[in-house]
């Protein structure tokens, strides 16, 4: 069996947690793993977390200790008193509690902390990106009159790969015709030799429910693979039109490296 | 009872143990737990305690980062560990809200409260509940706790049960983010609402008929002690609703990280023709994926070639069945029950959103 948590050990774990949650909100670490938006909710349950845990190194760990000799059977904080122990055994599958002793599966909650700390899981990659399919879902302004408002001004224009995928797949005027735009993104390799992708993974809400948007590059050589850069180039009519899955191309005129950006997703 | 330390979860407690050293307390230790311990004099030796072990084995792994972080950066564990961080850390504030809710009511709010709101008979206070779903503006893993919460409080199970399968489905967040990703069919906004309100009424209904009381183990808290006051309580319940919770949460995060990174989805994709096969596909990827139901509208939506019924089973199955959140019933209410549970509002949740999908989509 496992061992139970005792409270004193409770009350590391909770500063652990709460730590390692304050330690990636208030850096932009947790962009890594889920979206902007959560970040008020990230540090008010580590900050909620890290509270009550001082708390309880406070008075489980500290005061009790101090007065565990007085008041050895009244509360019996670090050991458990002699009743409540036998009776434990008794209370079946791992779910035996008595006030001195916390739930057996807290130890697991170790694990994030220890990825977090030890591992420190970097955002998705190309790893996912080559096993996901690109979506290019039809847009409204596709299927109304007005149709899409034309492109701003700017040469070279910055375009999301969103934008880009969408002009060139949906926008039956065509209007990356002839435009030079800039792409940022990573590296992902192509299925043949020499072809590669520029990149974005997309979150909606965390990293478990991303999907890619890729855009094949031509005419230039293939980077370092998962590393950042922005593409500059014009628009390739590959005929990948009109469908919820196409693969649009881009020729690529200049290539350059950028240090990963704030926000790795799209 | 002798309690072992080889067998708890930090990974080096032998080389801890051989270095330990006396830490500068004075106080007797806590670590080797059983009668023995009872009315011992303070001035006993002193003996390392679990803290120690567990700090000693902290301060090991900070020492080996740079050597575990070169066993496993290869692609494949990195893109685990990632997903695995990204669900634990994305459940957790929802799990600290759960918790401070379902301690709220239990240090704070007498259970007259529930009992003159709720109607008496069970089968009028099963669609009130279920109705009153659509107030708790979080995800799945809120849900769990605050149920459990309000049957400590005595809210009829049944009731209970048809809060927490609707309340991750009904509420507006979720049904917003439904409209944003479904832009052109707002009757799939209708859809999942009808369906996931049904199924949740319906499961708490079969549950006043057929349920029992066994199957449900109730949690024992830690229990009150006179005088440590209201807020105590609160503090006590909280932390310990939040680590046994959030330990289960954890179990269900490494699975469907397992499950994310290593189903492959054309598997999923190859059914998709098939109209009945693919309700079921997605019903079944709805449990093994473990998608926030704040977001899985969007994952719904990115799934091309499916039919708009199947995306609905997608998103009435998922906030009620997944992985996460019957590892979270079980450590909650017990294994028994999470099965139990689980299986039948997997049928239910799959035959409403035939029934509806057929109806209004």
């Amino acid at each position: 069996m496992v061992v139970v948590v005792r409270r004193d050990v409770q009350a590391v774990l909770l500063i652990l947690i709460g730590g390692a949650l304050l330690r990636i909100s208030l850096t932009d670490m947790y962009l890594r793993y889920v979206k902007d938006g959560l970040r008020p909710a990230l540090v008010a349950a580590g900050a909620i977390l890290l509270a009550v845990g001082l708390i309880s190194a406070v008075r489980d760990g500290i005061q009790r200790r101090a007065e565990e000799p007085a008041a050895a059977h009244t509360h019996a904080p670090a050991t458990g008193s002699a009743d409540e122990r036998a009776a434990e055994p008794a209370d079946e599958g791992g779910h035996g509690h008595d006030h001195s002793a916390g739930p057996r599966a807290a130890w697991l909650l170790c694990l994030p902390v220890l990825a977090l700390f030890l591992i420190a899981p970097p955002a998705l990659g190309s790893y996912t990106a080559s096993r996901s399919d690109n979506v290019v879902a039809k847009p409204a302004a596709a299927s109304n009159d007005a149709g899409f408002p034309a492109l701003p001004p700017g040469d070279p224009l910055p375009m999301t790969l969103a934008d880009f995928l969408i002009r060139s797949v949906w926008d039956t005027t065509a209007p990356l015709k002839d435009r030079n735009v800039r792409l940022t993104g990573f590296v992902t390799p192509g299925k043949t030799p020499g072809t590669w992708y520029i990149t974005r993974m997309v979150i909606s809400c965390c990293a478990a429910d991303a999907f890619a948007r890729k855009i094949e590059v031509h005419g230039a050589e293939a980077p370092a693979t998962d590393s950042w850069v922005t593409v500059t180039g014009r628009w390739l009519p590959n005929g990948q039109i009109q469908a919820d899955d196409a693969m649009p191309a881009l020729t690529a005129t200049g290539v350059e490296h950028i240090p990963t950006p704030r926000e790795p997703y799209e | 009872m002798t309690i072992m330390f080889e067998k708890s979860a930090p990974p080096r407690p032998a080389a801890a143990a051989r270095t330990a050293p006396p830490p500068p307390l004075g106080a007797e230790s806590s670590a080797t737990v059983g009668p023995v311990s009872h009315g011992r004099p303070p001035a006993e030796r002193w003996r390392p305690g679990q803290l120690e072990f567990f700090v000693l084995a902290l301060v090991g792994l900070l020492f080996a980062q740079p050597w575990i972080v070169d066993r496993l950066g290869t692609p494949a564990v990195q893109t685990w560990a990632t997903v695995f961080v990204a669900i634990s850390v994305q459940a957790l504030p929802f799990l600290v809200l759960g918790t401070l809710l379902s301690a709220a009511i239990t240090a704070f709010v007498p259970p007259s409260v529930f009992t003159k709101v709720l109607p008496k008979r069970q089968s009028l206070a099963v669609p009130v509940a279920g109705a009153a779903g659509a107030i708790l503006p979080g995800c799945e893993c809120a849900s769990v706790p605050v149920a459990s919460g309000l049957m400590a409080r005595g809210v009829a199970p049944a009731a209970a049960l048809a809060f927490l399968l609707s309340s991750p489905a009904i509420n507006p967040i979720v049904l917003t983010a439904t409209a944003v990703a479904f832009p052109r069919q707002p009757e799939m906004v209708l859809a999942r609402f009808v369906a996931s309100l049904g199924t949740a009424v319906l499961m708490g209904w079969l549950w006043a008929r057929f349920g029992r009381p066994e199957w449900i183990k109730v949690m024992r808290r830690p229990h009150d002690h006179g005088g440590s006051g209201k807020w105590e309580n609160f503090r006590l319940a909280l932390q310990h609703d939040f680590l046994h919770a959030g330990g289960f949460l954890v179990i269900g995060a490494l699975t469907a990280a397992t499950l994310n990174v290593t189903v492959p989805k054309h598997v999923i994709d190859a059914v998709s023709g098939s109209p009945w096969f693919a309700v079921l596909a997605l019903a079944f990827l709805a449990v093994v994926l473990a998608v926030c139901s704040e977001a899985d509208a969007f994952v719904a939506a990115s799934l091309l070639g499916f039919s708009p019924t199947a995306k609905l089973a997608f998103m009435v199955v998922g906030p009620m069945v997944d992985v996460k959140l019957i590892a979270l019933q079980s450590g909650t209410f017990g294994r028994g029950f999470a099965a139990r549970f689980s299986s039948a509002t997997f049928v239910v949740a799959i035959v409403a959103s035939y029934g509806v999908g057929w109806w209004l989509l």
